[in-house]
């Protein structure tokens, strides 16, 4: 009985986190004449696929999805690798003014955004990338990397010492033993930061809206937006179709991933 | 490329700070090749009727100058500032950028950004526009900071006749205390009055500026002196609080969008928009069509002649376009016939004719909507042909350069917001906005 | 020697993207500018002189401080809640997680349209099923007044962002040796002491991390304020990165909005060493 109460409850807490995702879903098949009555209709009335056809072939949004892709995978091998790298550094070798840098990674992650922007957008003029998906993966870099290597560098900390010192005695070299003995250890970190950073690329908005206007570089979320959100027009129908198909990678990722995501986490417990 | 981004950062003082590496590095990493014939279009304005047009006039300007490439890039109405910045600031500049409001070219001239329009003016012909539709880009006298690519006519009165004869209104409302009535007698059954923005945006100030104007006052003087503290700035706030209560409860944070789609899902009784109105409603909700018309916005009476807000969508070319000659080819050929008439129709009396050439011709009146709507469509052309804006408020006024800025400071909107939603004194309300106009005005 | 190697590429890049930006944003910080030309004069500290005697400035890092606040604090305790919850063995747990942890994936674009599209005045289905179920009587105006406005992004804030919460949360539940339970079940602990002595202890480092990394982020919060109220009405939703943006962009005054930029990254350094040290001291005890 108490078990049954308490099923009931965790589910009906579920379901009202989410509705909004559900109500995209129901808003997304309803034929656009049907939104806008008053009062409004909750379950719909005819479903349609309409929107979900005329986004696939008659709009950029592939072309933007592909752009997405792209973009999200580059900025995540760049920065993970790259953080792997550095959070090995940190955590292993002694050299002056580690420990300083470990706080100072922290702090460049203070800065917003905003500000970067403007010097950002010169760099890549400069280095003749503007305009690119090459420059937005640059720019991503900024709030990524101090976010990744401080994750990374947790997870890292969690690694008993050991198992590199019976490495080396082995007579493996240091990068070997950073290949074949801390790198698998780390996996799940690994993995559970890289779903971090796909998201946060996935997900970013004004360096894409100001970095980026051509519709070969555009990615979906600036893209959506001022292809259907504009000051004559609303399309809520196209655009709850889009929010779902916008959410269909994310949730094939996250379900092959979940139990990293979670393990990841737990393996060296989010230490500071 | 590399001799603009230069010149453009070592332009005085903090271009060297920015520049300061990019300037020492530039020389040898300067080989980025860019191909020398390839030419930027930018537009805001990218609906996808608007697009197909675009791309006709990309095709037949390619056809026509065999080896030049012409790419289009969507820029958008919150991101255009960020976005002509970084490029001006960049010197990576579009070819040719249009659709954007009128004061945004006014600020971008002021600065010594653009390149003079008088070229591309003669080259689609001087006598062929509408009897003074240059007149606003000339800011420095004797040179056309751009020109505008449509007229439009933003505050129209939308009114549903059905409506107005169900709740036995004979004729469209010329007055406010008409509208008002109006829009309180058709109240009711989940419909309400009107759609009038009460949010911190643009639209709310844009708006507010058409209000004023309907109580025959005016923002600033004609020799920009601010001009808020009188009778018809109080009149006109007075008047738009009265229409709190019948506007949906949502309007303090509507839009252009949520405005133009209260009316058109029939929602509101009476709109306040462009002609972009027809082309909505025959898509979303076509069983209103037959009864939609519109009148020119009311005032506060028949003493005060309408007040017409034309934000005269613009074509203009930054200074350091590359391939300026040809740039300047393909700003005129924008206004061709075949292909301005196609832009034109993708969204009928959203956009107006600025030639007066083409209003005459049987290709542009052959389209449904505008037979449909005719005279409709004709009220508005006509209407916007004498519109003014907040960056030429009359024409008697100087231009104000500053335009831009006062409606992105939210200044107009926040009096709105103060006196209607905060219930704060008038006489506070007044004095604050007056005082932040001239802190603005000084720059 | 390889140690600082390893690191170097990290390091290049911060410089790059970060020191590079940030030495420039303070250096602008001293200039009047006009975004579009970079052109300016020397002006010294006259921006900062002129953003602390103004109240714009100090509406807007009290409206940051009220939205950070409130909004982390709901993402933790809804998120620990939900994380004990989802610990539990309930039916299809796997997918109740991923149910939960969804708001956190999709982007904030996306969260923004659909609440707004619930939030909506006429057609909005929250409105319409308060009324129904006589909660309200007229349709809400959820974004456009106070203090509507604020609680309606602190809750879409929250909702967004406390999934992040429960997975950290969740993955350190996982291990809590279960003999710490047994134990206090022994001593004859009920269900609530069980969780003050045993769960919430366990959860504190965990805690401590996700709390700064959170407050960082809710601090610098753009996207979803911006595309949800704007900051209106009037600046009563204006947190500090959206007046950065309408000075830089709107008004085209970089000089002024770097000014506002470094103020409020002096505001979070305060906090975060102050924060820093304080766990520093928890950790030594």
């Amino acid at each position: 009985m108490k078990r049954i109460a308490f099923n009931l409850m965790a589910w009906t807490i579920v379901l009202v986190t989410a509705f909004p995702l559900i109500w995209m879903v129901i808003t997304s098949v309803k034929p656009q004449f049907e939104l806008f009555r008053i009062p409004p209709t909750f379950w719909p009335e005819e479903i349609t696929f309409e929107h979900y056809r005329r986004l696939l072939w008659e709009t950029p949004f592939l072309l933007f999805m592909r752009n997405s892709l792209i973009l999200s995978f580059s900025t995540t091998v760049l920065v993970v690798g790259v953080a792997t790298l550095g959070a090995h550094s940190l955590v292993r070798f002694r050299y002056p003014g580690r420990e300083r840098l470990a706080q100072l990674v922290l702090f460049t992650y203070l800065l917003p955004s905003v500000v970067l922007i403007l010097p950002l957008y010169l760099m890549m003029v400069w280095l003749g990338v503007a305009n690119s998906l090459l420059s937005l993966v640059i720019a991503y870099t900024s709030f990524a990397l101090p976010y990744a290597l401080w994750l990374l560098r947790s997870f890292m900390q969690g690694i008993p010492d050991d198992l590199e010192s019976a490495a080396l005695v082995d007579g493996a070299t240091r990068m070997e033993a950073f290949f074949d003995v801390i790198l698998p250890q780390a996996l799940p970190g690994i993995i559970s930061t890289s779903l971090f950073t796909f998201i946060l690329s996935w997900n970013e908005y004004l360096y894409a809206l100001v970095l980026v206007n051509t519709d070969s570089a555009r990615p979906l979320t600036t893209g959506v937006m001022s292809m259907l959100v504009s000051s004559f027009n609303i399309e809520w129908s196209l655009l709850m179709a889009a929010s779902v198909m916008m959410s269909v990678p994310l949730i094939i990722i996250f379900a092959v991933l979940q139990k990293y995501l979670t393990r990841g986490f737990g393996a060296g417990g989010v230490k500071g | 490329m590399t001799e603009t981004t230069r010149s453009g950062l070592s332009r005085r003082s903090l271009g060297t700070a920015l520049g300061a590496g990019a300037v020492a590095l530039a020389a040898p990493g300067g080989a980025r090749a860019q191909t020398p014939t390839t030419l930027r279009w930018w537009s805001p304005q990218t609906a996808p009727a608007q697009r197909e047009a675009y791309n006709f006039q990309i095709r037949t300007f390619e056809e026509a100058n065999p080896g030049v490439r012409v790419v289009f890039e969507a820029t958008s109405d919150e991101g255009y500032p960020a976005q002509m910045a970084a490029a001006f600031a960049s010197g990576q500049v579009p070819s040719v950028v249009t659709h954007l409001p009128h004061f945004a070219v006014a600020t971008y001239w002021q600065n010594g950004l653009l390149e003079p329009f008088n070229d591309v003016i003669n080259m689609i012909g001087t006598s062929n526009f509408y009897e003074g539709a240059n007149r606003i880009y000339e800011i420095t006298p004797g040179q056309f900071a751009g020109t505008g690519i449509g007229n439009s006519a933003a505050n129209m009165m939308w009114l549903r006749r059905d409506l107005m004869q169900r709740a036995n209104i004979a004729e469209a409302p010329r007055t406010w205390d008409q509208l008002r009535d109006a829009c309180r007698r058709m109240q009711g059954g989940g419909v309400f009055g009107a759609p009038l923005p009460y949010a911190r945006n643009s639209m709310t100030s844009l708006i507010f500026i058409c209000f004023v104007h309907g109580a025959g006052g005016s923002i600033f003087t004609p020799d920009l002196q601010v001009n808020v503290d009188n009778d018809a700035f109080r009149n006109a706030l007075e008047f738009y609080k009265s229409m709190r209560e019948l506007c949906p409860p949502g309007a303090t944070n509507y839009s252009w969008g949520e405005s133009l789609t209260a009316f058109v899902a029939g929602a509101t009784a009476t709109g306040i928009y462009t002609g972009r109105v027809l082309a909505n409603v025959a898509a979303q909700n076509p069983r209103i069509a037959d009864s939609v018309t519109c009148a020119r916005y009311p005032t506060i009476s028949t003493n005060v002649a309408p007040w017409t807000f034309n934000d005269f969508p613009s074509v203009m070319i930054p200074k350091v376009a590359p391939n300026m000659a040809l740039a300047k080819r393909f700003a005129a050929h924008l206004f061709r016939a075949d292909g301005y008439i196609r832009q034109l129709h993708a969204a009928p009396g959203h956009v107006l004719p600025v030639l007066k050439t083409i209003s005459a011709m049987p290709q542009y009146q052959e389209n449904a909507l505008i037979q449909k709507y005719r005279a409709e469509v004709d009220l508005m052309s006509e209407s916007a042909a004498a519109g003014h804006n907040l960056g030429w408020e009359s024409t008697r006024h100087r231009p104000n350069t500053a335009a831009g800025r006062i409606i992105a400071s939210h200044v107009l909107a926040e009096a709105v917001q103060r006196y209607v939603i905060n219930n704060e004194p008038m006489a506070a309300v007044v004095s604050t906005t007056a005082q932040r106009l001239e802190a603005l005005m000084r720059g | 020697m390889l140690g600082v190697m390893l690191i170097a590429p990290c390091v290049l890049i911060f410089c790059a993207v970060i020191v590079y930006p940030l030495v420039s944003a303070v250096y602008l910080s001293l200039f009047n500018i006009f975004t579009p030309t970079l052109k300016g004069n020397f002006v010294g500290f006259q921006n900062y002189a002129d953003l602390f005697a103004g109240e714009e400035f100090w509406r807007s890092l009290f409206n940051t401080l009220v939205w950070t606040v409130c909004t982390l604090f709901l993402q933790v305790v809804l998120g620990v809640a939900a994380a004990l919850m989802l610990h539990q063995a309930i039916v299809f747990r796997a997918l109740a997680r991923s149910l939960i942890l969804f708001p956190y994936f999709v982007s904030t674009v996306v969260a923004v349209l659909v609440w707004r599209w619930l939030f909506n005045d006429l057609y909005g289905i929250l409105n319409h099923l308060m009324m129904w179920s006589g909660l309200l009587q007229m349709p809400l105006d959820w974004l456009g007044s106070m203090p509507n406005a604020m609680v309606s992004i602190v809750l879409v804030g929250a909702w967004k962002y406390f999934p992040f919460v429960v997975i950290a949360i969740l993955a350190r539940l996982q291990t809590i040796p279960d003999q710490l339970y047994e134990a206090a079940t022994i001593d004859g602990a009920g269900a609530w002491a069980r969780f003050t002595d045993v769960t919430l202890p366990q959860l504190k480092d965990v805690l401590m991390v996700v709390v700064l990394l959170r407050a960082i982020w809710d601090f610098k919060e753009f996207d979803l304020i911006y595309l949800m109220t704007g900051g209106g009405p009037l600046i009563s939703t204006q947190t500090l990165p959206l007046m950065v943006y309408k000075e830089a962009f709107g008004l085209d005054a970089m000089g002024r909005a770097t000014a506002v930029a470094v103020a409020m990254m002096a505001v979070m350094l305060v906090f975060m060493v102050l924060y820093l040290r304080r766990m520093g001291k928890e950790e030594a005890r």
